[in-house]
């Protein structure tokens, strides 16, 4: 099993390394002066030319593709994303205050989402052909069927405007506590619009492979052993189910990433997702680079977390 | 002629099926009413969709305007009508676009094996890990705001699926005696390729491209709601949402993202019964 | 014969299966018993019902397939008083204790495919384990040590080794053995073995074969052997049940069958078996015709259609058991008393 898991952080450094590469070469192709981007926009617009040159000169703009690359890469290690025009920040420092929400919310939906959506499922394919399925996989089509900011209205009006039991959007009360507990209610709806697609999603996935698993012969093993149907359903059929069912958690983790750019705006929440959002309206282009190849580099990470999981349920995967 | 007589009696059994599960008939009967009434906006509605009418702002629905009209006097139920001809054009075009790219590369892949599959995967893999919404904000600035760009968009952001779903079915044929056999009676590569493997993965290319016609539907919908999509003067589903921003037109004027929205969830939902009767009639092992 | 060297006695025992609209008689009216200690083989074409027979025994039957009439009689040693009990196993709830505690302990299964039966995702001693901690009452240290005792009687190599790998790791004959394992680690009264050997390789068929018999003979267990394959039946078959269309056309010892049978049906299937001995030029027989679909509705002897000695009496009304003077037991109009053509 560690052998497993070294590998795929091995497995891990070409793509973060691709991704990086990317990353580099599309602001290298950007037009204007790179020194813009290098340093405080405000700093620049003071230079002279000379002053100017000096300063490539010293950055090691002016040297050879490979070498910048790398240059720029000990930047990014150190946390310099470069500079935005449009804030006047360095996107580091920007990341640094918008990236931890979007990440909270991604992995709070999709750990919630996954697990209500396997419980449905599992629910739903027990239940099979009664009215407890019929309900769930009616619900679950009407999941994939509306777009998840029309969720997010409806949720707004009746829980926010309507019922006030919880803020209309925002990240955590002005001058109030800001710890985890104090800022979860402002989650909460977030968090609800970004994984029902993926709670639909999941429901009917997992129903049919469980109905489908429960066909295979080792359910028969299992039942001539006189075990109990609760065992035989869970530990023999539940178990095996979740190896593909991962598989399409995987698949829409960049979903839920993709997403959160709607659903934060939506609710007005500040992650990375409206900060490009913004950026993109400036005519901010790095920032909307630099926010994408890092929420790839996070769902890369995300995935191979959920692969790990899929090892630890199969053994064929983990041996081979 | 015995080929002939096997296909259409396979295809009779496949209607038959499909026609015996209500809800798919259902979505399919759906699915024509929208197309239907999109198509033939302009006999079904005197309104024009784009006329800005000042004093009928924010109208509530009448027996002259159905579903009221929206902030600067334009009819809403004209403009779902215009606006599911552009909805549908676009999920309807992307999806045909992302399969046939996503076909070419499957069948590349999965017949060539070996190095050339595993590059292609590798590419596909790598692709898929970027957050399409985000590498759509990428390449809009670039090549702008319009409906074909819209569709190239899609097209090049999602033909991951058809391609896996391709290569799979082709490689797991090729492991089919039928296939060994035309082999062994020396049938030429491309003529096993598009007369023996291709109509052995149609089924479930179908059935995805007619899901992802309503996945496009839902994206560009999500892309206008952020300004993202085709520009705001094209009415599209996702465009009259957008409309609906500020938590007091939300409030105000309902009809402007509820009726768009409930158009967009029925059209998807029997797109989706739709697509899974397909799925059921065209799968040979369900009866 | 006494009443208690029957292990299992199934008497006109009905199956059906509701498919769609339709009701298709799997299994239609099977009497069949086990004495202890021996080996009944139940053997047919495939859609015969034999497998569904040995399934309804179990009660492991699909959802939609359900015992409409019968019964089906274990006799078992009540575990406080020790005295013999006659339990009915078509009355006991599918998936209620009584029946959970039969299954496993008192009557084991295995099935026809070892690549499918075995859980992937769990090691085989814990598949094993699963099945010895569910009756017995015993440590994991001890049940470990029994079961690497038991895997090196099935003959597998290094068990302490193999014990704690899984299933992907292991061939189809060992597979199987494993499914031995699983099966026997209880020592239950009776093995049902579902076709053991019809997805093996032909070398490893005999080994397995072996391995069921020398189970057998050490532990007492009876065996329900379904199969296809006659030679089987002439190797480890005491008696034997032949079975057409969901009914046993035939019922007697080996030798019964074997040199002296009586259904047409019986001496069609002998004859399309090879034999050692056969001349170069003699051809295999051949059953004319083919089964007829599961859902057919039968006013007369199933067989009538393919039947070489069939009179037009067959086809309109079912025939009944004949049991001969040796207790040979045969379904056919031509054994019934009064029949013209009666021999005996």
């Amino acid at each position: 099993m560690l052998k497993y898991v070294l590998r795929k952080l091995v497995a891990l450094i070409p793509k973060l390394l691709a991704i990086s590469l990317i990353l580099f070469v599309m602001m290298d192709l950007l037009p204007g002066d790179p020194l813009t981007r290098a340093m405080n926009p405000d700093t620049y617009g003071q230079l002279t030319e000379e002053l100017k040159e000096q300063y490539r000169e010293a950055m090691g703009l002016n040297k050879p593709l490979p070498v910048r690359y790398l240059n720029w890469l000990g930047n990014i290690l150190k946390g310099d994303f470069g500079w935005s025009t449009s804030t006047k920040q360095n996107i580091g420092n920007m990341l640094a205050g918008r990236f931890p929400y979007t990440v909270e919310l991604s992995l709070m939906s999709v750990v919630i989402g996954s697990f209500l959506g396997i419980l449905f499922g599992y629910i739903a394919s027990i239940f099979k052909n009664t009215i407890i399925d019929y309900g769930l996989t009616l619900c679950s089509v009407i999941g994939v069927s509306v777009p998840n900011f029309f969720f997010g209205i409806v949720f707004l009006l009746a829980f926010a405007v309507k019922l006030k039991w919880l803020p209309t959007g925002g990240r955590m009360e002005v001058g109030g506590a800001t710890d985890f507990f104090h800022r979860f209610k402002f989650m909460i709806l977030p968090i609800m619009t970004q994984s029902i697609g993926l709670i639909a999603a999941l429901m009917r996935y997992t129903r049919s492979t469980m109905l489908d698993v429960l066909n295979r012969d080792y359910i028969k093993t299992a039942r001539s052993k006189g075990l109990r149907e609760a065992t035989v359903n869970f530990k023999h059929g539940f178990r095996n189910a979740m190896i593909p069912v991962m598989t399409i958690v995987c698949m829409r983790i960049p979903m839920i990433v993709g997403g959160s750019v709607v659903v934060e705006s939506v609710f007005n929440y500040p992650g990375t997702g409206q900060m490009s959002l913004t950026a993109l309206t400036a005519g901010d282009i790095p920032v909307v680079m630099v926010t994408t190849m890092v929420s790839a580099a996070f769902t890369l990470a995300a995935s191979t977390i959920v692969d790990i999981v899929t090892a630890m349920l199969d053994p064929r995967i983990r041996m081979e | 002629m015995n080929r002939k007589q096997g296909r259409s009696s396979l295809t009779k059994r496949s209607l038959d099926k499909f026609f015996k599960n209500r809800m798919a008939v259902v979505g399919a009967i759906f699915v024509i009413l929208f197309v239907g009434a999109c198509i033939f906006a302009p006999l079904i509605t005197p309104y024009d969709p784009t006329r800005l009418v000042p004093p009928d702002r924010e109208l509530p629905p009448s027996a002259e305007h159905w579903l009221g009209t929206d902030r600067v006097g334009r009819d809403i139920f004209a403009r779902i009508l215009y606006g599911g001809r552009m909805s549908i054009l676009i999920g309807v075009s992307s999806a045909i676009g992302a399969t046939a790219l996503g076909t070419i590369f499957g069948c590349i892949a999965g017949f060539f094996g070996g190095k050339v599959d595993r590059v292609l995967v590798t590419i596909q893999e790598f692709v898929s890990i970027f957050p399409s919404t985000l590498l759509i904000m990428l390449i809009v600035p670039f090549v702008g705001r319009s409906v074909p760009m819209m569709i190239f968009i899609f097209i090049i952001t999602s033909w991951g699926a058809p391609m896996r779903i391709i290569r799979g079915r082709i490689l797991s044929l090729k492991e089919e005696p039928f296939i060994e056999s035309c082999r062994a009676n020396g049938i030429s590569g491309m003529s096993i390729m598009f007369h023996h493997m291709m109509p052995n993965t149609l089924g479930p290319v179908i059935v995805n491209a007619s899901l992802n016609v309503a996945g496009f539907i839902l994206s560009e919908a999500g892309l206008s709601y952020i300004g993202l999509g085709v520009p705001e003067t094209v009415p599209t589903w996702g465009n009259i949402i957008n409309a609906a921003k500020r938590l007091d037109i939300i409030q105000n004027t309902p009809m402007l993202w509820v009726a768009p929205g409930v158009a967009i969830g029925v059209f998807v939902l029997a797109i989706n019964f739709f697509g899974d009767g397909l799925r059921d009639a065209l799968d040979p092992t369900t009866r | 014969m006494a009443e208690q060297d029957y292990i299992l006695k199934v008497n006109d025992l009905k199956t059906y299966f509701k498919v769609g609209k339709k009701t298709v008689r799997a299994v239609n009216g099977v009497t069949f018993d086990v004495k202890r200690g021996k080996t009944l083989c139940i053997v047919g074409e495939s859609g015969c019902g034999k497998s569904v027979s040995a399934h309804s025994v179990m009660q492991l039957l699909p959802v939609n397939g359900k015992i409409v009439d019968g019964s089906v009689e274990l006799m078992t040693k009540d575990p406080e008083t020790g005295e013999m009990r006659t339990i009915r196993l078509d009355q006991l709830p599918r998936s209620g204790k009584e029946m959970r505690q039969i299954r496993g302990k008192e009557i084991a299964m295995i099935f026809q495919d070892p690549m499918s039966s075995l859980n992937p995702v769990y090691t085989v001693g814990s598949q094993i384990m699963e099945n010895l901690r569910n009756h017995e009452k015993i440590s994991r240290k001890e049940g470990r040590e029994k079961i690497i005792k038991l895997l090196a009687e099935l003959g597998i190599p290094n068990p302490e080794i193999r014990y704690d790998q899984y299933p992907h790791e292991f061939s189809g004959g060992m597979k199987q053995r494993i499914m031995i394992a699983i099966a026997m680690i209880c020592n239950p009264t009776m093995l049902i073995a579902d076709e053991p050997t019809t997805a093996l390789d032909v070398t490893i068929q005999a080994q397995i074969l072996d391995l069921i018999r020398k189970m057998q003979r050490e532990h007492g267990t009876s065996v329900i052997l379904i199969t296809h394959n006659m030679g089987i039946v002439a190797e480890i078959a005491d008696e034997v049940a032949v079975m057409y269309m969901g009914r046993v056309v035939e019922f007697g010892t080996l030798k019964q069958i074997f040199t002296n049978p009586l259904h047409p049906y019986t001496k069609a299937l002998m004859r399309s078996v090879p034999v050692l001995g056969m001349k170069k030029d003699e051809e295999l027989a051949t059953i004319e015709g083919s089964t007829p679909d599961a859902s057919t509705v039968f006013n007369g002897c199933e067989f009538a259609d393919r039947c070489e000695f069939a009179t037009p009496e067959c086809s309109k009304r079912f025939p009944v058991d004949t049991v001969m003077e040796d207790g040979h037991r045969v379904r056919c109009l031509l054994f019934e008393e009064g029949h013209p053509n009666a021999e005996s």
